[in-house]
């Protein structure tokens, strides 16, 4: 088994175990390569929205200070905000080699997150309502490309967390797991970064 | 393996390191409580309209450059040492990232009726 040889005695755990391995190495440096990507095709996804914003093609369709509604938004932005917070609780506790601590903190990101993506559905079955489709409207087409993208993006982070807590849950923590994890939280805290320039750009300037 | 040539800590070293990440763990409760309190003023000044819309636009988009900075520098960690190619990639990152907006706003003819 490859994967005993990572198991550290606790007198020996490293100060950063994540990168302890060659392999942790080249996972934070390709995972931060893979993050700069990801900038760039939110960024065109963002371009898309500002040039298309408030596009309809007549006038019964609604524009985007009529459509967004704050509360909503601003319940969203606190929960994968604390989200992000409780996988930096994750890490720590990695770094302590504190395993059930990080499963628990993993576990209570994936259900901030799960809370997040529940009001999201329940946000473009309210938009759908209005008539406010992906087909209705360049606007409404490039709206549900940009807020559908990091709602994948959230689906994904979800998946991967729930996947990692069963997968870890019988090897426990080793220099092995804990740069899994560690990608992870990059990945969940990058999810964070993108959702505050959503709602700012999006929900904030949309309203005004 | 480098993991099998891990050094035994002494407990001098332990403690620093114990001390270290409490100290980390301060900063980074400061700086979520910074985006709370950001986030909150954002959404309060687009939601009473207090000032101007062309005042309050620089500043909402202001404070979500200072969230995101404190998100990469204490919640990513690239406060630390070893984060020079991940910043570099980043302001790679977001260079583009701007130049998309300028271009597809300004430049290119999307958006703009085509009379």
């Amino acid at each position: 088994m490859a994967e005993m040889e990572y198991n550290v005695p606790t007198e020996r755990w490293p100060a950063h175990p994540e990168t302890a391995t060659q392999e942790g190495k080249n996972k934070f440096v390709g995972f931060w390569t893979f993050l700069a990507g990801e900038t760039a095709l939110f960024a065109s996804l963002f371009a898309t929205y500002l040039a298309l914003k408030d596009s309809v093609p007549s006038d019964d369709h609604m524009l985007a200070s009529e459509l967004f509604h704050l509360p909503l938004a601003f319940v969203m932005t606190m929960l994968l905000l604390t989200s992000s917070l409780t996988s930096v609780y994750a890490i720590y506790h990695m770094r302590n080699n504190n395993f059930q601590k990080m499963q628990l903190w993993l576990g209570i990101t994936v259900l901030l997150g799960a809370g997040f993506l529940a009001l999201e559905i329940y946000e473009f079955i309210e938009y759908y309502g209005y008539g406010h489709t992906f087909r209705s409207s360049a606007f409404g087409s490039a709206f549900y490309f940009l807020i559908g993208t990091h709602g994948f993006h959230v689906i994904v982070g979800l998946i991967w967390a729930v996947l990692l807590i069963l997968r870890n849950a019988k090897r426990g923590l080793s220099v092995y797991t804990a740069a899994k994890v560690n990608t992870f939280a990059l990945y969940w805290h990058f999810i964070d970064v993108v959702w505050v320039f959503i709602f700012t750009i999006v929900y904030l300037l949309g309203v005004l | 393996m480098a993991e099998l040539n891990q050094e035994h800590m002494t407990k001098a070293q332990k403690e620093y390191l114990r001390k270290e990440r409490t100290r980390e763990m301060r900063q980074q409760l400061v700086s979520f409580g910074l985006m709370i309190f950001l986030t909150f003023i954002a959404f309060g000044l687009a939601a009473l309209e207090v000032i101007p819309a062309q005042f309050t636009i620089p500043i909402v988009i202001g404070f979500a450059f200072i969230q995101v900075i404190l998100q990469f520098y204490y919640f990513m960690h690239m406060k630390d040492r070893g984060h020079q190619f991940a910043k570099l990639f980043m302001l790679t990152g977001f260079y583009f990232a701007l130049a998309f907006i300028v271009a597809f706003i300004y430049i290119v003819w999307i958006g703009a009726p085509v009379n």
